[in-house]
């Protein structure tokens, strides 16, 4: 948006055309602000693997391997996915900093996979429970073991679930904002909502940067949403009415 | 019997082994941290040789501030949670009606869900500006107000545009998990009380409601978690202001841990707002158990 429309009175709902050039003006300019942007596309990818490969190893054998105490983990999960997010700040940030891992990716996407692999492995499970044991029974006369069970054929069979699991944790991660803003507090370090919200100085606000530079960084989150939206409403209400 | 036994027994051993790698990185993130964040709570000041006392939580009881911080996160909830069910319910039963054009309906209700909180509260500042806000423009031109309000300096006022953002935000959340509950009511149940003569008004207090109160239940319960701990909102939306009329617990206790480095004092108030949350999700919890179907 140029900034004679952002300053308008009255205000334009719909910017003239021409800004591209704030686009190539903003990289030029404020460089970091692309940084912040690759910040948090690694972060959430790396927390979506490793959440998709945990979350669908426990949840596998929650709901398909019978075991004792499986009921009381699924249950104890649920129960510390209420804990608050502002609780753990404190502590974590002391285990990080003894650790010299302030300010470098491991940190976030390890505090990133607690904080959603609970309600992953909820997701997970209630696609995995629809999965027809005759399949794993045959598997199993076959001599799979049960890690070549779920290799070779739950992971295959919850494709859906798995994506629908992924583009909500990948949202999560993207959109994440306190533990950010703790974690990596390094200019260089931190994630797009992070470095844009602390981006301006106290007195002048550029609004013009700041506009394109959230626009640029909602941009991911938008097309995902827009093109997967019925995986991902799937996904999020699935576990809402078991 | 031996072999069941003996089944039992390297079925717990595998479920373990697949359990273990997301069991451990739950332990070290959130449950060690609110453990260690209540030992720190229990000592004055940061030190090994500190003795342990409760001090830190009778300090919370006289500090005005975290009084003021408390009484605001729960205004936020009890006023913003209702509001965004109404708007909820309201677009959950529309939406379940056949029309044209729902699917880009929907994508268009899954947006604001999916906005970054923070980015969105600055987009939203940027609107409730005094000068330049469309807000304050929308309002004069259809002659609601006559002067430019000063929304985010306002003692009421700032509050109620917080209110309002996170309602627009979480609506739609509300509205797709009540969907969901929605689509699982069968469609003859309002057949037969058409049947019968109920009217749509009739149908929706006598069917929908009692079959769509656990979903409901669920709804709220992960609204008024959120909104119980929110942070990014008043951090990015009004900086706690004016005159702290908009700090909330979670923004007060980031303060004190990271601004003002008391970590003791403020991990004793991460305490106190994890003990009420965890005090509201066992109500809601108890609510779902009574029902009976």
């Amino acid at each position: 948006m140029p900034a004679k429309d952002i300053y308008a009175w009255p205000p334009k709902l719909f910017p003239s055309p021409g800004t591209i050039d704030n686009y190539i003006k903003i990289f030029n300019s404020s460089p970091e602000l692309l940084r912040y942007i690759l910040n948090s596309t690694i972060i959430a990818v790396f927390t979506t693997v490793t959440i998709i490969l945990f979350g669908g190893l426990a949840a596998y054998a929650l709901v398909r391997i019978k075991f004792r105490g499986s009921f009381s983990i699924m249950l104890g999960m649920l129960g510390v996915s209420m804990f608050p997010n502002i609780a753990i700040l404190p502590a974590i940030f002391i285990v990080f900093k003894n650790l010299n891992l302030i300010n470098s990716y491991p940190s976030l996407i390890i505090a990133h996979t607690g904080l959603f692999i609970t309600m992953a492995i909820w997701i997970l499970a209630n696609y995995i429970r629809t999965i027809p044991f005759e399949i794993e029974d045959a598997a199993k006369i076959d001599g799979c073991g049960p890690f070549d069970i779920f290799w070779r054929i739950i992971l295959p069979l919850s494709k859906p679930g798995i994506f629908a699991t992924s583009l909500i944790v990948f949202i999560f991660s993207w959109n994440e904002f306190p533990l950010s803003l703790v974690l990596l507090h390094d200019n260089d370090m931190r994630t797009a909502p992070v470095g844009i919200s602390l981006y301006p100085g106290e007195y002048s606000f550029p609004w013009e940067t700041i506009s394109t530079a959230t626009f640029l960084s909602i941009i991911p989150v938008l097309i995902i949403t827009g093109i997967f939206q019925k995986q991902i409403i799937g996904g999020l209400t699935s576990g809402s009415n078991k | 019997m031996q072999l069941d036994y003996f089944k039992l027994h390297r079925n717990t051993r595998i479920g373990y082994l697949f359990v273990l790698p997301s069991l451990l990185v739950v332990i070290f993130v959130l449950v060690y941290p609110v453990i260690q964040a209540f030992l720190y709570s229990l000592k004055p000041e940061y030190s090994e040789n500190s003795e342990w006392s409760f001090e830190n939580y009778a300090n919370l009881i006289s500090d005005d501030r975290f009084v003021e911080s408390f009484n605001n996160t729960l205004i936020f909830t009890f006023f913003t949670i209702p509001a965004e069910l109404i708007f909820g319910l309201v677009i959950a039963v529309l939406l379940n009606k056949e029309f044209k054009f729902r699917g880009i309906v929907r994508v268009a209700i899954l947006f604001p869900w999916a906005l970054p909180t923070a980015l969105n509260a600055i987009m939203w500042r940027w609107m409730f500006n005094t000068e330049f806000g469309i807000i304050n423009y929308g309002l004069i031109s259809i002659g609601l107000i006559e002067n430019q309000l000063n929304w985010l300096g306002k003692e009421p006022l700032a509050m109620i545009a917080m209110m309002s953002v996170s309602t627009w935000k979480t609506s739609s959340f509300m509205a797709l998990l009540l969907l969901a509950g929605l689509q699982t009511i069968p469609k003859d149940l309002y057949e037969s009380a058409k049947t019968d003569g109920a009217s749509d008004l009739k149908s929706f207090f006598y069917i929908t409601l009692p079959l769509l109160t656990p979903a409901i239940i669920v709804s709220l319960l992960l609204r008024t978690m959120d909104a119980l701990r929110v942070f990014e909102l008043p951090f990015n939306f009004t900086d706690g202001g004016p005159l702290n009329t908009t700090e909330t617990i979670s923004l007060y206790s980031y303060r004190v841990l990271f601004e003002f480095v008391e970590f003791n004092y403020g991990s004793s108030m991460v305490i106190v707002q994890f003990i009420l949350i965890m005090i509201m999700s066992l109500i809601y919890i108890k609510s779902i158990k009574n029902i009976d179907y």
